[in-house]
């Protein structure tokens, strides 16, 4: 998901931007205030992801992703809600304002969760992750399977592709009404689910014949800069992060 | 002393019901380069696991016998351990990329980060192999965005860069298209020109014929034969048995036959047929 790019944000250590980006998300979901969490992503998260010259590729995929949520969303709570103001009435459906208003800060959490992940996603090296969870005294083992996890996004979707097409050219129906699609997903993910069960095996024995396993001390070809600033800032969202969510607990009491 | 040298080695991994290895007596010497043939379900990759120190260190099941390379036992070492002498890369290159790193330069140099290289060490070591495997153009692309051909030679690149004294390949050019596969031949060629000791399990036998030492011929997990790749890929034997000949060695074989081959010796590659039936 790495996008290249010569920026201030991109320079930053990796943990910086981890704890950044949780401090964010921790901030929306627990500050009180049901248009917290929009606050949060258009005046931290969009200039954030603005200065690191990745603004129209997280707008994009926050787009994509959240539009068929949103309108699912919107339609289920502002129809099933209970007893409130109609918007308008039609036969049997008169959607609410108030189940349309929930749908809408649910909406605002789910844009923040996933924009304060693309902001770090899309601008942390993958490496660079793995060696500075590793310099934070992280295993391994756990950095590797952090950083794979974050990569194989884009392989599940290649791979997902590929079988759709595959199983199209068999005959089989993807499109149509939900029932349809429905029935299309189980012969999707249970060759995308059990292939890649498989590929594990090989990967370990890949990355295992790579010396991963060592138990010499590790070297790291690329260098991390990190500054006293930098360090400061992690320590203070580290305080931070317990602290807000207490707040935001507190306060609902 | 071989340099590599099983002895009675019978394995059978933990949900088979058979053994898969039964027997296997090999000796291999230093700088040799072994090519391994056989039908499917032969043993070949166990075999290649089992030189690799997989066997039975990651898959477990029961073996006997013994392993020796270099002067060491696979039982008395660490999978761990034996790793930084014998290097293995396998059929599907995808699964080969680690996943972790930005650029196939930073690929490279993964084993190398794991066995503690000082890191101006390691740029050196990873430009030489890259130059070596002739892939120093793909330094700086993503792994994930090479073709299956150049992810292969870039899997190869990064357990040849960790300087194995041992290189097991399985089925390398399984997956490739004709120029993928002479790519991955031709990287193969310059490592064992440069004195790594080489096993490869290859179902292509032209190729076997122009770079391998010795031909060994696997069956229900039992060597078969082994010889030079001019005898052993012409043999009576795996002629019987259906495996491990050149559609040039059986072409010349049926003409042999209605007396149209005049040689005694049978071809394996294009060209000594060529020039066999211009005779």
């Amino acid at each position: 998901m790495y996008v290249a790019r010569a920026s201030g944000l991109h320079q930053l250590h990796p943990l910086t931007k981890v704890l950044t980006a949780l401090c964010l998300l921790i901030a929306g979901l627990t500050l009180p205030g049901n248009w917290t969490s929009y606050c949060i992503t258009l005046l931290i998260v969009f200039p954030l992801s603005a200065w690191g010259k990745v603004f129209p590729n997280l707008l994009h995929i926050v787009w994509i992703v959240s539009l068929p949520f949103a309108i699912s969303v919107l339609l289920i709570q502002s129809l099933f809600w209970g007893a409130g103001t109609p918007i308008f009435e039609f036969w049997l459906f008169a959607p609410k304002v108030e189940g349309a208003r929930y749908a809408l800060i649910s909406l605002g959490k789910i844009i923040l969760v996933m924009s304060s992940f693309l902001l770090f996603s899309l601008t942390t090296r993958p490496d660079a992750l793995m060696i500075a969870l590793k310099q934070a005294g992280m295993p391994s083992s756990i950095a590797y399977i952090i950083v794979t996890t974050l990569q194989i996004v884009p392989s599940f979707q290649r791979k997902g592709a590929t079988i759709l097409d595959a199983q199209r050219s068999r005959g089989l129906e993807t499109e149509g009404n939900l029932w349809v699609r429905a029935r299309a997903l189980v012969p999707i993910v249970l060759p995308l689910a059990l292939g890649s069960l498989m590929e594990v095996e090989e990967r370990a024995i890949a990355i295992e014949a790579r010396a991963f396993n060592s138990h010499k001390a590790e070297t790291s070809l690329i260098e991390i800069p990190d500054t006293q600033f930098q360090k400061n800032f992690r320590t203070v969202t580290l305080v931070a992060m317990p602290l807000l969510m207490i707040f935001g607990i507190l306060w609902r009491l | 002393m071989a340099f590599i040298n099983i002895q009675n080695l019978t394995y059978q991994y933990p949900t088979s019901k058979a053994p898969v290895l039964k027997n296997i007596n090999l000796q291999i010497e230093q700088g040799e380069f072994v090519a391994i043939v056989g039908p499917n379900g032969a043993g070949k990759s166990t075999l290649c696991y089992a030189l690799s120190g997989f066997v039975p260190h990651f898959f477990k099941g029961e073996l006997s016998g013994s392993i020796e390379v270099a002067g060491r036992q696979s039982s008395q070492s660490t999978l761990s351990e034996w790793v930084l002498n014998v290097g293995l890369a396998f059929q599907n290159p995808f699964n080969q990329i680690s996943g972790a790193k930005y650029t196939v330069f930073e690929e490279v140099a993964f084993g190398l980060e794991n066995m503690g290289v000082p890191r101006t060490e390691m740029q050196v070591r990873v430009e030489a192999a890259l130059q070596l495997t002739g892939i120093a153009d793909l330094a700086q692309r993503s792994p994930y965005s090479l073709s299956g051909g150049q992810q292969q030679r870039v899997a190869l690149t990064s357990i040849l860069v960790m300087r194995p004294k041992l290189l097991v390949l399985d089925e390398p050019t399984s997956q490739l298209d004709p120029i993928g596969a002479r790519e991955v031949f031709n990287t193969i060629r310059n490592m064992a020109k440069d004195g790594t000791t080489i096993v490869l399990v290859e179902h292509k036998v032209e190729w076997i014929a122009n770079f391998a030492d010795r031909v060994v011929a696997l069956k229900a997990g039992q060597v078969l034969l082994e010889g030079k790749p001019s005898e052993a890929l012409t043999s009576d034997l795996l002629a019987e048995q259906g495996f491990g000949l050149s559609r040039y060695t059986s072409t010349a074989r049926e003409a042999k036959k209605q007396g149209l081959w005049k040689k005694d010796t049978l071809p394996v590659t294009l060209d000594e047929a060529v020039e066999g039936f211009k005779q």
